[in-house]
């Protein structure tokens, strides 16, 4: 799924609670393949979320989200998550979302206003997310203009191609 | 103005060339990059992903990349030999020239052990651990593999420039090593996030006792407790350390007087118990009395957090004409060759294997599903890093994270037991 940050998105809301680890977000070492992934990701806290995760669905997590070893969280994007939210992200797992253009933020008392199953909605731009059942709504941390140039290019890996190419070209003008 | 060492590791290698301090975001030229293999993700994937469609066209610096194979040496599969030999025909290929290949071992202790990183550096590595190089006054930083990428290609890459976290360490060290009932301790206490996102710098009256392996144990952890650095000081220890193993020239880093500090914990080691986390993170601690009496099936000494020859020593020590419980499978993995010669050399596997221990080849291979599965309803006590549920094989299984001295205690005991019940002179 193609992720822009000047898009608003509204989703079913999964809940997490405090350090869950990159072992149960991507249990690789058990589950080598994508497709095998995909049946056992986030097992260990809700047995039920690869079964009935749908696309569009938000995962919002207490603190200290991904904690453990550095490992992408590109299965949650693959089983249809659109955007994490978190009252804090372990920093390596910060690193691998910005660098892989998954859409992740930071938004300290998420978990306050909205229950298992409830709607969100995440408005980048304006910084805000907002449950429409309560009304209530936090402040999500906006990125700085580096960072937003990595998502913009679709990740690290696609920005370190494009600066090469420029690069190559600026050399044989 | 006066610096933390975040900040001025940061401003020495800030690309801008100003100085920069917490919070500020910056282009950093990276001194060494360190890489082992990853299984499901292999690195030149995601460079035909970005582009790149033959692979990554080139290096920045050949002299500056440090290749390990690590998890996966000695092979365990057909899938780990099939991508060994693809790493192999890529540093060939990008003409890499530090290499280790057919040599078991886990990176982190290795590239300590070959004077890999120095003080004052910046060495990034695509593993957690990476961080433990701090306990050589050298700014290790975990990074991920798409960033090594990045790094891979133009030996720059971005960060956040840290808050800083003063954690000083006062009392005496005792005659076996204490590095994991602190860190343990201090996640029990303040919770497993306590240095989210912050550079810790150690000090205290205890720091110059600890040796080069308990400060290595303490920084590898600090990514348990959610650091970016985990930095000792640069002292003689540091420096008698890395004599024999490295020629080239180095610029510790220390803090200045007066510099912020976001934070500050104090721990007085005299009046800490032996620590012991329990299933299933590495903050759900407690003092070893409250789980006394689980029984445990396996136990384990190894990894970048304890798998260095104090800890082996201390089992070998502690077991030396004692035998371990009945069915108790006690693994004990050497972090590296060298580690293992040393211990070889010392005569303590001897000890250890007629104590009725296991030696496992050095590698990361006791700390995650690998070598040492756990079945249903069995308890395992372990000094190495993680005991998140299934790391070791069953989601059915409990793993408690403690010291090796309480780890050898258990193995000789067949539960968990305070050392002092099963052990003279300590």
């Amino acid at each position: 799924m193609e992720f822009d940050l000047h898009s608003t998105m509204r989703g079913r809301v999964w809940k997490f609670g405090d350090s869950i680890e990159t072992d149960a977000i991507n249990p690789y070492y058990r589950y080598p393949t994508m497709d095998e992934l995909k049946l056992h990701t986030m097992e260990a806290y809700r047995p039920e979320f690869p079964r009935e995760v749908k696309a569009g669905d938000i995962l919002v997590a207490g603190r200290n989200f991904g904690c453990g070893s550095s490992r992408p969280g590109l299965v949650l994007r693959e089983v249809g998550i659109a955007v994490i939210l978190a009252e804090s992200v372990a920093r390596l797992f910060l690193r691998n979302s910005i660098a892989r253009a998954i859409p992740i933020f930071v938004a300290p008392g998420v978990s306050g206003i909205v229950e298992d199953g409830e709607t969100l909605e995440v408005d980048y731009q304006a910084g805000i997310v907002r449950a429409p059942a309560s009304g209530a709504s936090v402040a999500l941390r906006k990125f700085p203009s580096v960072i937003e140039q990595i998502f913009a290019a679709g990740g690290l890996p696609e920005s370190a191609y494009a600066r090469y190419m420029r690069e190559c070209a600026g050399q044989t003008k | 103005m006066a610096q933390t060492i975040a900040e001025k590791l940061f401003s020495r290698n800030n690309l801008a060339g100003k100085a920069v301090q917490c919070g500020d975001f910056l282009e950093a030229r990276i001194d060494g990059a360190m890489m082992h293999y990853h299984a499901n993700e292999p690195l030149i994937d995601l460079a035909a992903q970005a582009g790149f469609k033959d692979g990554l066209p080139r290096v920045w610096d050949r002299d500056r990349i440090y290749v390990l194979l690590d998890h996966h040496q000695p092979t365990l599969s057909q899938k780990q030999a099939d991508e060994n030999a693809l790493i192999r025909r890529e540093v060939a290929r990008l003409g890499i020239k530090c290499f280790h290949d057919s040599e078991p071992g886990i990176a982190h202790q290795m590239m300590a052990d070959y004077g890999l990183m120095r003080p004052g550096e910046i060495v990034v590595g695509n593993d957690s651990h990476t961080i433990s190089y701090g306990a050589l006054n050298c700014g290790g930083l975990g990074i991920t593999r798409a960033d090594m990428l990045y790094v891979l290609l133009f030996g720059e890459l971005w960060f956040q420039v840290p808050p800083t976290l003063k954690l000083v360490l006062n009392g005496r060290q005792p005659n076996y090593p204490i590095a994991k009932d602190i860190i343990l301790h201090l996640a029990g206490q303040y919770g497993d996030d306590f240095a989210g996102s912050m550079s810790i710098e150690y000090s205290g009256t205890l720091v110059p006792q600890l040796s080069i392996d308990s400060r290595m144990c303490l920084s590898a952890h600090g990514v348990e407790v959610g650091a970016k650095l985990a930095m000792f000081p640069c002292d003689e220890k540091t420096r008698e350390f890395l004599r024999t193993r490295t020629d080239l020239p180095f610029e510790p880093i220390a803090a200045d007087a007066g510099a912020h500090y976001e934070k500050e914990i104090v721990l007085d080691v005299d009046t800490m118990p032996f620590a012991v986390a329990k299933p299933h993170q590495f903050g759900n601690v407690g003092p070893v009395a409250e789980v006394a009496g689980v029984a445990i099936q396996q136990a384990i000494i190894g990894s970048c957090a304890n798998g260095r020859y104090e800890d082996i020593e201390i089992a070998a020590r502690m077991l030396k004409g004692r035998k371990v419980a009945k069915g108790m499978r006690f693994l004990i993995s050497p972090a590296s060759q060298q580690v293992y010669l040393q211990c070889v050399k010392a005569g303590l596997i001897a000890d250890l294997i007629e104590a009725g221990a296991q030696i496992v080849t050095p590698g990361c291979g006791v700390c995650q599903p690998k070598v040492g599965y756990l079945s249903d309803g069995e308890a395992c006590i372990t000094a190495t890093t993680r005991n998140f549920k299934g790391r070791k094989g069953s989601m059915k299984a409990d793993i408690y994270l403690a010291g090796p001295l309480t780890v050898a205690a258990a193995a000789v005991a067949g539960k968990i037991v305070d050392p002092r019940e099963v052990f003279d002179g300590i």
